[in-house]
């Protein structure tokens, strides 16, 4: 059988595409981060973005290789480079170098209340606000991720065999505990009222231990590795990639253990890589393998609207503006699309 | 999977300290002109690499929790490969050079473990450098070079000008009772043609059919019980799947640990095509491989290299599997 290229069916773009810029880059989007009502995003040539609106997006010449890791530190952006650099840029792109690992790579990168994190091979390197110098914070084996609590009290570390947890007491002493749970654990977060940590694993599951009692428990069933992941309002849910369906698993009351996570489906059976919690409601962003992003709202199985329809490349970046005015999606294949969500918004 | 996006070729370069790891590697990233090579090295290597890309790694290996004891991986390389495969411009190939005493297991696991890894990149060879003046007592005294040897597709023995043609037989010989697989080459300062080193993709099911193996007609006696050796097995009566099937797995469930690498290709009674596998511990790739080819007479082909193999059964195991 032959395609017949004059007759292929055009599919309709989606108003969020009509009305929205779309950006070609033909560069792999690596990560997207909201700083305010910009969004920076990191691709794998070394460069980042800025979108905002009204405004266009000239590269910044960040990194030599990929912009591996991004993070929002106040009114800037960090980033972690193959190139061994850690940096913090503004965002009219001036940068400044914090440090410079050389021929290792920095591998994640995060902040809080003006501490600022990234991780190098199995250590965590700590500036504490205006402190020059970094705290070193070493562990047995490579990271897989950092996050801190909302208040930037506790540290949590991934890495082989659980996560560290570094507490920080009044007098800004670091002493940490270990969860275990064996494997591999890559990306953590705390849920947003703290009550919770959460890890991705090597093997298709997640990880998380509820820090009041230190209850644990894997959350698996997934056909690949799980390596995007949020919660969605208020610790509501826990919305996951890794399946043909977003699974958001419940997080109110005792948490899911013993309880089933609802599944939303999308046409086409397309892997699920990327999900992001939409501000203020009960709902999601979901990206699929395809390209294809679908806004649902978790609770109706039946509300479902599609914002971009299908680019062949894998959705590896969602992020919405602080005042859910505008959102970006990025690609593997480097396309963008910066859109206005409510009809009357200017782009 | 992403049909789209061809497969990074991997070569896993191996071997013990000083046998000419770097050598090679500099040799092939200075006459590759024109070609972009990613070189991931370790922290205890050899220094002077000659490359616009090196990425120091850790050698981490860990278990993977998913109830196989011996499915342990590299998960730097994990780390390392998926980033590599994010970056705008392609790599033509990437080289892995391990330190003189790991075990290359975990290297190769790591491509049948791993989605990401497997989808984007594709092991193409295990090339273990040998110095073919103490490659002898490295065998003797360490297991690891055993392992090196036993998971090797070529083996590059070097600095033949410095034994004698006696003394270079006797170390080829103990090769092949290791690794009747290998291709053995002859080198002085790792001068070899690049393309007997590079793109020779040997982890492909189709190479297993092509590659015939050396093997030694002789004896089974060994120095040590643990030392690293090969049987093979051979059958003009067809298997029948089911109890091939049953039994292959139960062996590599319970054995696993000492089955270094395991080859074959099966005829089944009632299957108009050839099976072929390999595997590596208790990880296998399988898949049947088209029609046998004409003229030439079915048969069933079984290669194992690992240790206490003698203690296994595997010939009254092979022997029940046959069709009735």
């Amino acid at each position: 059988m032959k395609a017949d290229l004059n007759n292929f069916p055009q599919l309709n773009k989606t108003k969020f595409e009509n009305r929205g810029k779309e950006f070609r880059l033909g560069i792999p989007v690596i990560n997207a981060v909201t700083v305010g009502n910009s969004i920076a995003v990191g691709f794998g040539d070394g460069t980042v973005r800025i979108f905002s609106s009204g405004k266009s997006s000239e590269p910044i010449k960040a990194h030599k290789g990929i912009v591996l890791c991004m993070a929002k530190d106040g009114d800037h952006i960090l980033t972690g480079g193959d190139d061994g650099r850690f940096l913090r840029i503004s965002l009219d792109g001036n940068i400044n170098e914090i440090s410079n690992f050389g021929t290792r790579w920095v591998d994640h990168v995060t902040s809080k209340n003006g501490s600022v994190v990234c991780t190098s091979g199995n250590i965590v390197y700590l500036w504490m606000p205006n402190k020059k110098e970094p705290k070193l914070l070493e562990h047995d084996s490579t990271i897989g991720g950092v996050a801190f609590d909302s208040k930037g009290r506790k540290l949590a570390v991934s890495k082989y065999g659980g996560v560290t947890l570094w507490k920080k007491d009044y007098s800004n002493k670091w002493t940490s505990s270990d969860l275990i749970w064996k494997g591999s654990h890559n990306k953590v977060i705390f849920s947003p009222d703290d009550r919770y940590l959460v890890t991705s694993m090597q093997e298709n599951q997640l990880h998380f231990w509820r820090l009041k009692d230190k209850i644990d428990s894997a959350m698996s069933g997934y056909g690949a590795k799980v390596k995007s992941f949020a919660f969605v309002g208020d610790s509501k849910y826990l919305a996951t990639s890794g399946a043909n369906d977003a699974v958001c698993w419940p997080f109110d009351g005792d948490g899911p253990v013993g309880r089933e996570p609802i599944c939303l489906p999308y046409v086409g059976k397309q892997l699920v890589t990327f999900v992001e919690s939409f501000p203020n409601e009960n709902a999601i962003l979901t990206g699929l393998g395809d390209g294809s992003v679908y806004l649902s709202e978790i609770e109706k199985a039946n509300n479902t609207i599609i914002i971009r329809s299908f680019t062949e490349f894998e959705v590896s970046a969602i992020a919405v503006t602080d005042d859910c005015s505008h959102l970006l999606i990025g690609d593997m294949g480097g396309n963008i699309l910066w859109t206005s969500i409510w009809d009357e918004e200017k782009n | 999977m992403q049909e789209t996006n061809k497969q990074v070729p991997v070569t896993v370069l191996t071997g013990f300290l000083g046998a000419g790891k770097t050598t090679l590697l500099n040799r092939i990233l200075t006459e590759q002109h024109g070609k972009k090579y990613a070189v991931i090295v370790n922290e205890f290597g050899e220094q002077g690499i000659d490359n616009d890309l090196v990425v120091d790694a850790d050698e981490e290996v860990f278990e993977m929790n998913n109830g196989c004891i011996c499915c342990t991986v590299r998960g730097d390389l994990i780390r390392i490969l998926s980033g590599l495969m994010k970056r705008a411009d392609k790599l033509d190939a990437i080289i892995v050079e391990t330190t003189g005493l790991a075990d290359p297991a975990p290297v190769a696991q790591t491509f049948f473990v791993d989605q990401d890894v497997a989808d984007r990149t594709k092991l193409d060879a295990i090339v273990t450098v040998a110095d073919a003046v103490h490659l002898s007592s490295q065998l003797t005294d360490h297991h690891e070079a055993e392992e090196q040897i036993a998971f090797a597709d070529v083996v590059l023995l070097n600095k033949i000008d410095l034994v004698d043609e006696n003394g270079l037989e006797v170390v080829k010989q103990r090769i092949k009772k290791i690794n009747p697989f290998a291709k053995i080459i002859n080198t002085t300062k790792c001068g070899v043609p690049l393309n007997e080193v590079l793109n020779l993709d040997a982890f492909s099911l189709k190479r297993v059919l092509e590659v015939e193996p050396d093997f030694l007609k002789s004896d089974h006696d060994h120095e040590h019980d643990d030392d690293v050796t090969s049987l093979s097995f051979v059958s003009d009566t067809p298997l029948d799947m089911e109890k091939f099937q049953d039994w292959f797995t139960k062996l590599l469930q319970t054995k696993g640990q000492d089955i270094l690498r395991t080859k074959g290709i099966l005829d089944f009674t009632g299957e108009s095509d050839r099976y072929v596998f390999q595997g590596v511990h208790m990880l296998m790739d399988a898949s049947p491989m088209g029609k046998w080819p004409k003229g030439k007479e079915r048969s069933s082909r079984l290669v194992f290299i690992g240790r206490n193999l003698e203690t296994m059964n595997l010939k009254e195991g092979f022997e029940n599997c046959k069709s009735a």
